[in-house]
């Protein structure tokens, strides 16, 4: 035992060193890419601009133009709509939208007189669309000009360029993936990235407290962080919390992702009659919202709840399963409670992935005379755990900002030794209650991104080491 | 190369004085101000009026509008259900278009909104009711601006915690062995030491109601600070200094306040862990109406769950009306010590509120909103929302034509001894250190490992802690 | 029964499996059959009950429930909350198919890059970017709106993407191949090939994707004002706390469609065992 338990530790020691040697060396072979890198770039663009012929600088004066003179019509008249509707956006949106991410308004309302003044929170989002609104015309400039350029390189070789239809050939086949994700990343730009981005410049601001619009906010630099790093209470704090929410993230993941792969292998067994029937049930759990069962655990374990009842009558002691003294029962119960709740979906979601799993495999092993639980970890959990890997750290990193479940079980607390929170709070609640219950955006936006440096750099190493990251196609 | 970057730089010299000549053109101008109140009635407009649940629920707010419809009709004015969710923020919403003419909200959460002008000054010559508020209900909605002190919002209805007992529970012999000062009232309703007493008698007991439940005293969770924090005022200390609008000056820990924790632990004592969470506030409609708790303290709206629960089990109107008693609350003993009556008594106090109207800042219709507003807190008005929500009357007009309670709870305001909630932003910060240390507290008695505050020094130590742990919720991250 | 008999080893087996398939059931079942047993209780307080019991027993709470909207309309919060899950999960699944099978058929420039910026976007506290969400809303007139609520959701959607791409990386790319040689184009095989072969995986994604707007409580309560545009989920828990019966008749009732969904698909979502041989 203790000697499997020395080689297993001297092999973990060795992964991650050599992980951070890896990782050491692509670090330096990035920076040492560098200057080759940016030398062909810049000769690629000093080889167009030296290059470019007259139809290829009319493009650059005003897009389109250029593609116009070649007779490709139809592109050209695209780009040309394109500047157009730019310049008309930036005319009467973006040039106040970006001069008002400069200053955040110099007007204050008032709403008493009717003085409308400036929003400093809507020209703070207004401008950062702007902003996105540049960079993405900046880019449509940019191809424009090395169409145009493109378009002179084939004509000058004297071949015929494609036609329009043809290059719209493209975007159903070699160019798909362009088309197709069009439309997911705009949406994900403006409702996931826009407010992140908003919510980062945020904690260089003063926002919060009393000066919430229509007082004027103002930039101050990094005055939040100063201050997080000065608060002697909140260090302690961090760590106490953090330690607990590593700990919960790891067990709740863990917990949940196993237990729905066994439900989902247990009924997936051959023996088992009326599978629809028995799935039924986790499924019931999943179809009633999640925040009625949190609702209804807290009730149940309540003093006055079904539980106690029972404990009293025969005779016990009321327990206080979720009171101010009961920080570990609690923290089981909300494992617990989390499990419930999370693994009818991990359960589904195993099943989904089994039913699409290569029996043949099986039968090979079977013929071999392999038991069922070596079935089991020779096939079934590397064939599961590669396919779910990623879905594994989505896992994780949304156990770890589970905010619901002790907000609900455990809500309304303040413990000795920790400022502003429970020991039960995990960093999202705890963010929470400094946030948006005291009103001091600026300092929780500064906090998140703290906490977002540390959680991110977790994720993100053990998603690069993952063998799903390494080699997506094993399956394929 | 030569010609290329010429011509880019072309494209954004083109770019940026086409942005230059509108941004010029576009500058917004700047209107002085003047009072939106200039007495004259917007014509053709609809309110939107926001009231709490119970208004809408018993049917108040259907008879207020359809009765300030008609008497406006002639102007145009229409007043609608702003259809909102009661407790909605103005802040949210107002900027934006999507709030409500007119706020019906308790005091805390109407002055939150004066920090950024989200509600507006009202003019009291044109308040109707001035005269006949009491000061200490003004006072609750008045707030210093730049210099000036400007009323914010009309007083409606007080709410300050009464008790509620079910005189057919109290011991059969009352008149002999319970009636000390010989007044004809049951002392266990009239002090606190008394009503300890007779708790502790009825739980060591092994009496049970019809459903087989233990019977219990004096019954009341102490989680909700609104309800608990009353017991530290009536011994001194206050939440915050300068009439509860000084932040930096917090007090919970101020005069022998202590001696309300004590109260507080004493009182837990004779009921069950159920007082630590919050299962006994709900709990009390039914648990009254089935004997199971003898008396509760809570707000006078809520009389109708009582006897809604009591005609479910069967009582008659008339038994209801005999036997369900609100009351003021009883004298607590000046020893701190619900065990020794030697010292004599001291008044409880608690905390309560005051809900009223207030105009939104982003109305269009000031005016016609500000005679909605006199038109709800009219004699009339009020004395039939008394009638239908037993709501207690802040126009002391009403309130002492009515009697009974209202009288009861306007007179305790008057004299202090309900402490209207602060209204300033700062008192978000006092619930979870509160609520936090009066669960701890209420835990005591019943923990098995050993006590955390049976000792006055333990007490006071935690009361400076909670003080200084709210300071800093306030301050810290300001 | 000759069989079981001559196998003592795997009667218990299949024992055993029935044993721990009637522990899941009443684990999970329990809850829910007190949530029931709730909404069949005479007093609509929580805490009339006796331990998980309600006093009484009656069929009023429903009848309220659907019949008393003066003040709670659930029926309108339901056929709300049906409109915005519906829609959002057909435009969510497809959304997040498209980009989950791009991510994992396309190995283009900016892919890994993109993949873990998906990943680290995800890990942002979702709260703190409310505000943002909110006023982008106001400026674009999306609040009081159904369909703001459905344009976020499923604009939110494809950053799910990792399980269903986790899901065709396992599909092999050999019958991509055959058809490309015969001339298919990428949308083509992806229309005609993939998109049946990921059956299981697509009634997957419909689900989790309803269920999320169905439940979902944060964001239409920031975005609809109006008690008339509530869903569900913000009606019940405007409710009194007095009506607690109300509540958990509520409760049940939402979870009705969820389950017929489910007995619906359940045929796609586990009939891929046989068909595994076919996929290869």
């Amino acid at each position: 035992m203790t000697a499997n338990n020395q080689s297993f530790w001297k092999k973990t020691a060795q992964g991650v060193k050599g992980f951070f040697t890896d990782l050491g060396k692509k670090i330096a072979d990035w920076f040492r890419g560098v200057p080759t890198r940016w030398k062909k770039r810049f000769d690629s663009v000093k080889t167009l601009l030296s290059n470019a012929n007259g139809k290829v600088m009319a493009s650059c004066f005003v897009m389109g133009l250029g593609q116009l003179l070649y007779a490709q019509w139809i592109k050209g008249l695209i780009y040309l709509v394109v500047q157009v509707a730019f310049v008309l956006f930036f005319v009467f949106v973006g040039a106040k939208g970006i001069v008002g991410l400069f200053t955040l308004g110099t007007v204050e309302g008032n709403a008493w007189y009717g003085v409308e003044g400036d929003n400093s929170v809507i020209m703070l989002l207004l401008g950062i669309l702007s902003v996105i609104a540049l960079v993405l015309y900046i880019a449509v400039y940019i191809a424009n000009i090395k169409d145009a350029y493109k378009i002179q390189c084939i004509v000058e070789s004297f071949k015929q360029p494609p036609t329009f239809r043809r290059e719209l050939g493209t975007l159903l086949d070699k160019n798909f993936y362009k088309v197709a994700l069009a439309l997911p990343i705009l949406g994900v730009c403006v409702f996931c990235i826009l407010p992140i981005i908003f919510m980062i410049l945020i904690a260089f601001t003063n926002y919060g407290g009393k000066t919430v619009p229509p007082r004027l906010v103002d930039w101050v630099g990094l005055e939040n962080f100063g201050k997080i790093l000065t608060l002697s209470d909140f260090a302690p704090t961090f760590f106490k919390i953090f330690g607990w929410n590593i700990l919960w993230a790891v067990l709740s993941t863990f917990i949940n992702y196993f237990a729905g792969l066994g439900l989902a292998l247990l009924l997936n067994r051959k023996c088992v009659k009326g599978k629809v029937f028995w799935r039924l049930f986790p499924i019931l759990a999943y179809a009633v919202p999640g925040f009625i069962t949190l609702i209804g655990f807290k009730f149940m374990f309540s003093y006055g709840g079904p539980i106690n009842y029972y404990i009293t009558k025969a005779g016990g002691n009321a327990v206080g399963f979720l009171d101010i003294d009961a920080k570990w029962p609690s923290r089981i119960i909300g494992l617990a409670v989390n499990a419930w709740l999370c693994i009818p979906s991990s359960m589904l979601l195993a099943t989904g992935i089994l039913s699409n799993m290569n029996t043949d495999l099986y039968e090979a092993a079977r013929v071999d005379g392999a038991s069922s639980w070596k079935q089991f970890t020779k096939i079934t959990l590397p064939y599961v755990l590669f396919a779910t890997m990623p879905v594994l750290i989505s896992q994780f990193i949304g156990n770890f900002n589970n905010f619901g479940i002790f907000y609900f079980l455990r809500g309304g607390l303040y413990i000795d030794g920790y400022f502003l929170a429970s020991d039960t709070d995990l960093l999202i609640n705890w963010l929470y209650n400094m946030s948006i219950d005291n009103n001091y955006y600026s300092i929780g936006a500064a906090i998140s991104i703290v906490i977002f440096v540390v959680t991110s750099v977790i994720s993100l190493t053990v998603y690069v080491l993952s063998p799903s990251y390494k080699q997506e196609d094993t399956y394929q | 190369m030569k010609r290329t970057i010429p011509a880019i730089a072309a494209h954004i010299a083109l770019l940026v004085a086409l942005i230059c000549c509108v941004g010029l053109l576009g500058n917004t101008e700047n209107t002085e101000g003047v009072s939106k109140f200039n007495g004259e009635l917007e014509h053709n407009v609809t309110l939107r009026i926001l009231e709490n649940d119970t208004a809408v629920k018993q049917g108040y707010l259907g008879e207020l509008l359809a009765a300030f419809n008609k008497q406006y009709a002639s102007y145009g004015i229409k007043a609608v259900d702003a259809n909102m969710d009661q407790y909605t923020d103005l802040a949210n919403d107002g900027p934006f278009g999507y709030g409500p003419d007119v706020l019906y909200q308790a005091n805390d959460a109407l002055m939150k909104y004066v920090d950024n002008r989200h509600i507006m000054p009202l003019p009291t010559e044109s308040i109707d009711c001035f005269d006949t508020v009491g000061e200490k209900s003004w006072q609750a909605y008045t707030r210093n601006v730049e210099g000036t002190d400007y009323v914010f919002g009309v007083p409606v209805n007080v709410q300050g915690p009464l008790l509620y007992y079910r005189k057919d529970m109290l011991p059969q012999n009352w008149q002999t062995d319970w009636d000390d000062d010989g007044d004809g009232i049951c002392d266990i309703v009239q002090y606190w030491t008394d009503m300890y007493r007779y708790s502790k008698q009825l739980k060591q007991g092994n009496e049970v109601t019809a459903d087989g439940a233990k019977k219990f005293g004096y019954m009341r969770s102490f989680l909700e600070p609104y309800f608990s924090v009353g017991y530290l005022y009536s011994y001194g200390g206050y939440t915050f200094g300068n009439n509860n609008t000084d932040p930096k000056d917090i007090g919970h820990s101020a005069g022998e306040s202590y001696k309300g924790a004590w109260v507080v632990r004493q009182l837990a004592s004779v009921m069950d862990e159920r007082c630590i969470d919050d299962s006994v506030t709900v709990t009390a409609y039914s648990a009254l109406a089935s004997g199971e708790y003898f008396a509760t303290v809570t707000t006078p709206d809520v009389y109708t769950l009582f006897v809604t629960e009591m005609k479910n089990r069967g009582y008659s109107d008339e038994y209801i009306e005999e036997n369900l008693v609100t009351a003021n609350l009883p004298l607590l003993p000046a020893s701190g010590d619900l065990e020794d009556e030697s010292k004599g008594w001291v008044e409880s106090r608690m905390m309560g509120g005051i809900q009223g109207y207030a105009i939104s800042s982003y109305t269009k219709a000031p005016n016609a909103a500000l005679a909605f507003v006199n038109f709800a807190t009219s004699y009339e008005m009020i004395l039939r929302r008394n009638e239908l929500l037993g709501i207690v009357p802040a126009r002391t007009d009403v309130a002492s034509a009515v009697g009974g309670l209202s009288a009861i709870i306007n007179s305790n305001l008057g004299e202090g001894n309900i402490v209207v909630m602060p209204s300033i932003s700062e008192v978000a910060q006092i619930w979870t250190p509160l609520q936090t240390f009066f669960q701890d507290l209420a835990k005591d008695p019943f923990r098995t490992d050993g006590y955390k505050y049976d000792t006055v020094n333990k007490i006071k130590q935690k009361l400076v802690e909670v003080d200084e742990q709210i300071y800093s919720a306030i301050f810290t991250l300001a | 029964m000759k069989k079981l008999v001559k196998h003592p080893k795997r009667l218990f087996g299949v024992a055993l499996t029935y044993l721990l398939l009637l522990v899941v059931a009443f684990v999970f079942l329990f809850p829910i059959l007190w949530l029931v047993l709730a909404s069949f209780s005479k007093s609509g307080s929580l805490y009339s009950f006796k331990g998980f019991f309600p006093t009484e027993y009656s069929f009023d709470t429903f009848k309220k429930l659907f019949v008393d909207t003066e003040m709670y309309n659930y029926p309108r919060w339901f056929a709300n909350t049906l409109f915005i899950a519906v829609m959002s999960s057909f435009l969510g699944t497809f959304l997040t198919i498209l980009t989950a099978y791009c991510m994992s058929r396309f190995h283009f420039k900016s892919r890994k890059a993109l993949m873990k910026t998906t990943l680290l976007l995800g890990m942002f506290p979702s709260f703190m970017t409310m505000t943002a969400v909110y006023l982008l809303c106001t400026q674009f007139n999306l609040v009081n709106q159904h369909w703001g609520l459905i344009l976020i959701y499923s604009a939110g959607a494809p950053m799910g993407y990792l399980t269903q791409k986790g899901f065709f990386d396992t599909i092999s790319i050999s019958v991509d191949e055959a058809a490309r040689i015969d001339g298919a184009s990428n949308f083509q095989i992806f229309i005609k090939i993939t998109l049946p072969l990921a059956k299981p995986m697509i009634v997957y994604t419909l689900l989790s994707s309803f269920v999320w707007p169905w439940s979902d409580f944060i964001l239409p309560k920031l975005l609809l004002k109006n008690k008339d545009l509530y869903t569900v989920a913000v009606g019940l828990m405007s409710l009194d706390n007095t009506e607690f019966s109300r509540f958990a008749a509520g409760s049940v009732f939402i979870a009705i469609p969820i389950v017929i969904f489910y007995f619906a698909l359940s045929k796609f979502l586990i009939g891929g065992l046989s068909a595994g041989a076919v996929k290869q």
